[in-house]
Parts: structure tokens; sequence; C-alpha cells
């Protein structure tokens, strides 16, 4: 299969240098949609700037990125164009591999549930071929090259690509069954922004599964599972802090990054929840809402990993997802990670029940929020409600598609115990509800 | 008899004037000025802020009134209270509740009226950068023989002064304004005298030779207003303003009230806030500053019958002596600029670089990484 990717690779590129060339790069770099003041470049630029006129980049509220990417740029920022290209790359790459290998697992304990018999005999149905799972990296490369989320999140050259790449490459290290590895990029994604903490829980039931420990809290293997992987991941994030410390050779960089993650005190509309929340409320009650807020994003880990003990995999898309949504500022590229995992679960097309509604859904706000914020700045005939409610819908868009893949997988798993056809005790045919 | 005593001492009397008069005639020249010019602001618009139009219309009165002609004074008001829709006396303008003072008058002369009182206009009419078709009436034209008396109103802050509710002018733009002035021998000596909140911010930062400055407040004061009238509705005057117009109607064009006298209008007591003054910047005494040298526009003229032989060089008379705290040196025009100060020098471009332990401990850390996670066979691929 590698030269269908690299057709796809060569065609991705070949589209983002195009409009590299064209005079949409600018247009699109000052949208809100696909940078936040995280992720921005003009922001990496204008930091860099100060740098070297001998201030630091995080006096004043400019620069909110991490002290290793103002040693990356340092060096490549004129050839920037390059390195988020590289980036796209690399994560769909590592996309594919990690697709590659998922496959192959899921594949090999399909058939020892078949040789153990324990499918049900009405299902035959619902079991997967490799014919059918044989194109499916290549279909997930291509979600995530293709998508025009992502290639107007490379266009602006937002940071989130290289966060994204970050990502892709702990998710990788996770399916391969690298502990170190995966300890390593976990911390790596967390220093860049703090909310990937949450699929340390998925990491950490897939490498246990992986190496055969039970997933049984009163093991004593469990716990020091527990404690090898949090004293890897604490080391390896020790150790990035500290030398993030002996770049500037100040902390000043942990409120500006950590503090601004955390505390939200920028209200650019963007599309996610937070701005318009904070820029009505008063005050003093500004901490508790932000304690709210902040918890949600961590509040599912727990349920869903409960729920989801026997699939990680399908634990890290929805938790990708759950922080796409509910992060503080959320943009396009985030969103284009999780939505590049769906044709993995491309099997459960039959017990979605929602996906028209949402796709149209999905589709017309992204239409939107470019009309609707001409409307509201420029026209000046609308105000920030509406550019709100654009932001609403899309975000109840992507939390009915996530819990409606939740829902067609969790089907098919009953399905795959209990038989294709239900019936009740009195033998009339019987329906499934998610609760 | 009687005939020729009145006879002689008229003599006398003649001959000492004449000595007098030529001994004197050093006196002609000891003050610096021979012109008088005035710009009188207010800031605010809208009905409420009556006050602040009545205070430059009172400060109007009064410089008028002691001989500072319409063509040398310069009046900005952003509204017009006297017209207002909501004045239930039209066509007046009073300081005080019993309608004691009209100080609108019948001929006021407004030169900048409603919109136009902006901070650019301002500016403009104080360093004289003003379009061609700019008319007379609106200019100041002043050179380096004016006294120039400027009052502020309006509300401002800690080092701004608000115009019209929609824009500012800050401390440094007002004393770099002043120092375009002298620098264009635009004045010979400036009072500024300011009525609002924290108005003494508003002289902190000025750097000119020649100014005095008086606010009606200190910092972290508010000017306070004087009593409303109830059938007007509103607030008439501020406080230290109209205890200035108090002050300033028992002057006369012959008085000889000096600036000290100034200073003490409006004590604590009365105004609630401290007025306060700066004079560091003034090379006279403020004691040898008459009142009449700013307010009015008095003509040092002597009616004489005789001729008076000028041949010998004037002298200056001799001022009151100074103490030596007060002793400046004179400025010239030439080098009181000290121009490489002002303009900065451009920092030097360096570049900033990582330093060189974060580089060499990030590469050991991917390296270790690399190694630990692909085995060290790989090693004897490097080496």
């Amino acid at each position: 299969m590698a030269a269908p990717l690299t057709l796809l690779l060569i065609v991705a590129v070949t589209i983002r240098a195009a409009l590299y060339r064209s005079s949409l790069a600018d247009l699109i770099s000052e949208r809100v949609e696909v940078v936040s003041p995280l992720t921005a470049w003009k922001r990496v630029v204008e930091g860099l700037a100060l740098l070297d006129l001998g201030v630091s980049p995080y006096s004043g509220d400019v620069f909110h990125e991490t002290p290793l990417i103002i040693y990356f740029f340092h060096f490549l920022v004129d050839y920037a164009e390059i390195t988020f290209m590289l980036a796209d790359v690399i994560t769909a790459v590592a996309l594919y591999m990690t697709v590659k290998d998922y496959n192959k697992q899921v594949f090999r304990k399909q058939k020892y549930a078949l040789e153990a018999d324990r499918y049900p005999l009405d299902c035959l149905e619902l079991i997967r071929s490799p014919k059918e799972m044989y194109y499916i990296p290549l279909k997930v490369a291509m979600f995530y090259l293709l998508n025009p989320f992502t290639i107007l999140s490379c266009v602006a050259k937002s940071t989130c690509g290289l966060n994204n790449a970050v990502l892709a490459l702990f998710i990788l290290s996770t399916i391969k069954g690298n502990v170190l590895l995966s300890a390593v990029f976990l911390s790596l994604a967390t220093y860049q922004s703090i909310y990937p903490l949450t699929l340390c829980a998925a990491a950490l039931l897939y490498l246990m599964q992986r190496q055969y420990i039970p997933v049984n809290y009163r093991r004593a293997s469990f716990w020091w599972f527990i404690a090898q992987y949090a004293f890897m991941y604490l080391g390896s994030l020790f150790v990035i802090v500290c030398l993030s410390f002996f770049l500037l050779g100040s902390w000043d960089y942990l409120p500006s990054v950590y503090g601004f993650i955390l505390s939200v005190p920028d209200l650019t509309p963007n599309i996610g929840l937070f701005w318009y929340f904070f820029a009505e409320m008063f005050e003093h009650f500004r901490l508790f809402f932000l304690c709210v807020f902040q918890i949600n994003v961590f509040f599912y880990t727990i349920p869903l990993s409960i729920k989801l003990k026997e699939h990680p995999v399908f634990l890290i898309f929805m938790q990708l997802a759950v922080i796409s949504i509910f992060k503080s500022y959320p943009t396009v590229g985030d969103i284009a990670l999780y939505l590049a995992f769906l044709p993995v679960w491309s099997h459960l097309h039959r017990f979605l029940r929602n996906i028209f509604l949402v796709s149209c859904v999905l589709l017309t706000c992204s239409a939107l929020f470019p009309v609707l914020w001409h409307l509201w700045i420029y026209a000046g005939s609308a105000n920030s409600n509406f550019y709100y409610a654009i932001t609403l819908l899309f975000n109840v868009a992507q939390i009915l598609l996530v819990s409606d893949y939740f829902y067609a997988f969790l089907r098919r798993e009953h399905h795959l115990t209990y038989g294709l056809y239900l019936k009740r005790k009195d033998g009339s045919e019987a329906t499934l509800v998610l609760k | 008899m009687k005939i020729l005593t009145f006879f002689s001492l008229f003599s006398t009397f003649l001959s000492t004037n004449s000595i007098n008069v030529e001994e004197n005639a050093g006196q002609f020249f000891s003050s610096g000025h021979t012109n008088n010019w005035a710009v009188l602001v207010c800031t605010s618009r809208f009905w409420f802020n009556y006050r602040h139009v009545a205070n430059t219309l009172s400060v109007y009165r009064s410089v008028k009134r002691l001989g500072i002609p319409d063509s040398h004074i310069v009046l900005m008001l952003a509204d017009d209270m006297a017209c207002n829709h909501r004045n239930p006396k039209p066509a007046t303008v009073f300081s005080h509740k019993n309608m004691e003072l009209n100080v609108y008058g019948d001929d006021v002369e407004v030169d900048y009226r409603g919109y136009e009182v902006t901070v650019e206009n301002f500016l403009r009419v104080l360093t004289g950068r003003l379009p061609p078709s700019t008319p007379r009436s609106k200019r100041l034209l002043s050179d380096d023989r004016s006294n120039i008396l400027i009052y502020l109103t309006g509300h401002g802050g800690n080092g701004f002064l608000k115009f019209q509710d929609s824009e500012e002018i800050s401390n440094v733009e007002l004393a770099d304004a002043f120092e375009q002035m002298w620098q264009k021998r635009r004045y010979n000596e400036l009072l500024f005298i300011i009525d609002t909140c924290q108005g003494a911010s508003m002289y902190e930062r000025f750097y000119s030779p020649n100014l005095m400055a008086l606010a009606s407040s200190q910092v972290g004061e508010d000017s306070l207003s004087h009593q409303p009238d109830l059938a007007i509705g509103v607030h008439l005057m501020d406080r230290y303003t109209f205890y200035l117009l108090e002050f300033l109607e028992d002057i006369h064009p012959a008085s000889k009230a000096n600036m000290n006298d100034l200073f003490k209008v409006c004590p604590k007591s009365q105004c609630v806030s401290t007025p306060g003054h700066r004079t560091d910047l003034f090379l006279r005494d403020p004691g040898s500053a008459l009142i009449t040298d700013f307010f009015g526009s008095v003509r040092k003229v002597e009616i004489t019958m005789e001729t008076i032989n000028l041949t010998d060089p004037i002298k200056e008379a001799e001022q009151n002596p100074m103490s030596e705290k007060l002793q400046k040196v004179t400025y010239s025009y030439v080098d009181q600029l000290p121009v490489s100060e002002i303009i900065h020098q451009k920092p030097k471009q360096k570049d900033w670089h990582p330093p060189d332990g974060f580089i060499l401990g990030l590469w050991t850390l991917i390296l270790l990484v690399f190694f630990k996670t692909y085995g060290i066979k790989h090693l004897k691929h490097i080496f």
C-alpha cells in the first residue's frame, strides 16, 4: 500500500502548496475558526520578533506557545510552510500505520473469537473480513489529508498541525505497544496543551491489555504498570518543563501557556463554547464557571473508560472528540484529527441513526460560519448571538456524531454477544435502546 | 506769590516727571510681553455638562472685561447651552443659582463650536499648523512677545482630558505641543489653568520654559461642582472656577494683584479638592507676575508732553532679588533642545539564540529515547 499512500501524499502536498502560493493564504490565516490565540502563526512570528528585540515573548498577551515551539521555529521560521506540510504528512503516515496495526489486531481477535465460538450464529454478517478492511488505512490517511479543515489549518500555518502530529505519534506508539515512547509523546502532547492528559486512561488500558496484564484494580500488577507508566510520563514531563526553563531562563511561560489555557482570559470568538459564556458572565461567578467548564473536559474520562474497557482504541477516538469539542480554544484542526478516524468505524454504518442529519448540520454550519461572521463584524446587521448560535449548533452536531458512533459501537458489541435479531422472552421482536 | 509757588511746584513736578520718565523707561521693557492671547476650551458636550460651558464663559468674560479683544481670544465650546432645548432660560448661561451673573452676555464670539472642538483642532490651534483656508478668528496668531492664557475644562483623569466623550488628549501630547510652541517662538510666557478631575496630572509632563500651571485638583482627587440650580436642573459651575471668577471679578485693569494671590484662590475648605500649581518652569518669580499679565491686555502707556532722550542704553529695571532656587539659566532658542536624548537610537538588532546547554540537553534526550526504543544495536551503525 505504499504506492497509493505516496500518491495521496503527493496530491495533498500539491493542494497545500498551491494554496500557499495563492492569495487565499492570508485570508485563511485570519479566520477565527481556523486559528486561535493559542495556535496563530502571526503570534509565533511576533514572539520570535520580540525575542530578537531582547524582550521576553511572554510579556504581554501575544505569545502563548511553549518554549519548545520557540526553539523549533527559531531555526525553521523561513521554512514554515514545509514544516507544516511535513507535520501533516507525519500525522497521516502515523495514522495510516496505526490503523493498519489496529486492523490486524482486530482481525486477530475476531479470529480467536470465531474459533472459540463466541459469536451467536445469526450475527455472522457483522463479522469483518480482511477484504473490506484492506483500504481502511488509506481511507484514514485520505480523510485526514484531504479534509478541508486540515487543509485550511495547514494553509493558515496554525500550530494545531504540530499538536496533531504529536498526538498521532502518541497513538502510533501506543498501538505498537511501546510504553516508553507512548509516555514520552503523551507528555509532549500534554506539555503543548493540557487536555491530552485524558488520553492516558485509554493508553493505559490498551497497553495493559496488550501485555496481558489484567485490568483489575485489585491486582498488584495493575498498579505496578500504572506506576511505571506514571513514572515515565511524569519524568519526561518534568524533564521537558525544566528544559523549557533553561531555554529562556525564566518560568514566565507557565502562566502564559497553562494559565492562559486554564483561565481563558482571551474571549475572541471561535468555534468553541467558552467565549460567549465568559463574555456575558459576572466577575464573581467567573471562577465557578471556569471550573465547571474545565472539569467538563476531564469528566468523561472515567465513565467512558469504565464502559469501553475492552475497546481502548474507540475510547481514544471518543476522548479526542470530547477534547476537540470542549477544550478552551478549539479550532477546525482539532476536529480534523478525530474525523480522520471515522473510516475505522465504517462497519458501523448500518447502526448509525442520525448520520444524515449530523452531516447536513456540520456542512451547513461550516458554510455559515464565515457568512455570519461577515454579517456580525462587517455588515453590522447581526450580532454575536447569531455567530454563537452557529457555534452551538456545530458543537451539538459534533456531540451527536460522537454519541451516534458510540451508540452504534455498543449496539454492535451487544449484537455480537446476544445475536442480531433480538427476541423478548415471549418471542416478539425487541428493540435496543441506548440509555 | 501763590502763583509763583504753584509755578515752581509745577516746574519741579514736570522736571522730576521727565527725569522719572527717562529713568523709568527701563520699566517699559521689564515684563517682556507686548500682547495677550487667550485660548479657552470647554471639552464636554451634553446638557448635564452645563457647568463646563459656564466655566469657560466666565473666564472668557473676565478676560474680555480686562481688555483682551475677541480677535485675540480663541473660544472653543463643545456644546451650546444657551440655545439648548433643555435650557429653561434660553440665551443665558448662569454661573450662580441666584441668577446673579449671566456669563453669556451680549457679545460672545465662539470660534470653535460643537464638533469642531477636537483634540486635533486644539493642537493645531496651539501649534499654528492649520490649513491655509482657516480664517484669522480661528487662529492663534501669537508671537514671541505674547503672553498666552490657556484654560481647559471638562472631564479628565490621571494624565488625560476627555474631548467630546469620544477621544482624549494626554499630558504628554500637551507637553509636546507646548514645546512646539516654544520652538516656534509662539509665546513669551504661558499660563495654563485646568479645571478637571485629577487636573494636576495634566501639567506634570511640561518641560518647556516659561510655563506656569494651575489645576483644580491633585492626582487622585476629583474636582467638584458647585451648587445645582433647581430651576435649570443642573450644576451651574465647578467650584474652582466659581471661586476663580469671584476672585477675578475684583480685578480691574490697573490691579497689581499677582500670581501668588491666584494660587490662594479656592483653598481646600472651599474647593474640597486641593488646587495645585507648578512654577518651576517659570523663569520670573511668580510674585512679580501680575494677574493682568495674563488675564488682561494691559498696555504700558504713559502720556508725556515732552521729548525724551533715549540715547543711553535702556537697562532693564531691577527685579526683586530672586531666591537661589529660582535663579535659572535663561534659555536661548538654539541650545535648549537635547536632540540626542530625544531622538531614540534604534537598538542594534542582535538575534536571540537558544542557549547551548538547552540544545545539548534536548538532543541528548532525543537520542536517549531513540536508543532505548530501538536498542543499542543501532549504535554501531552510527559510530
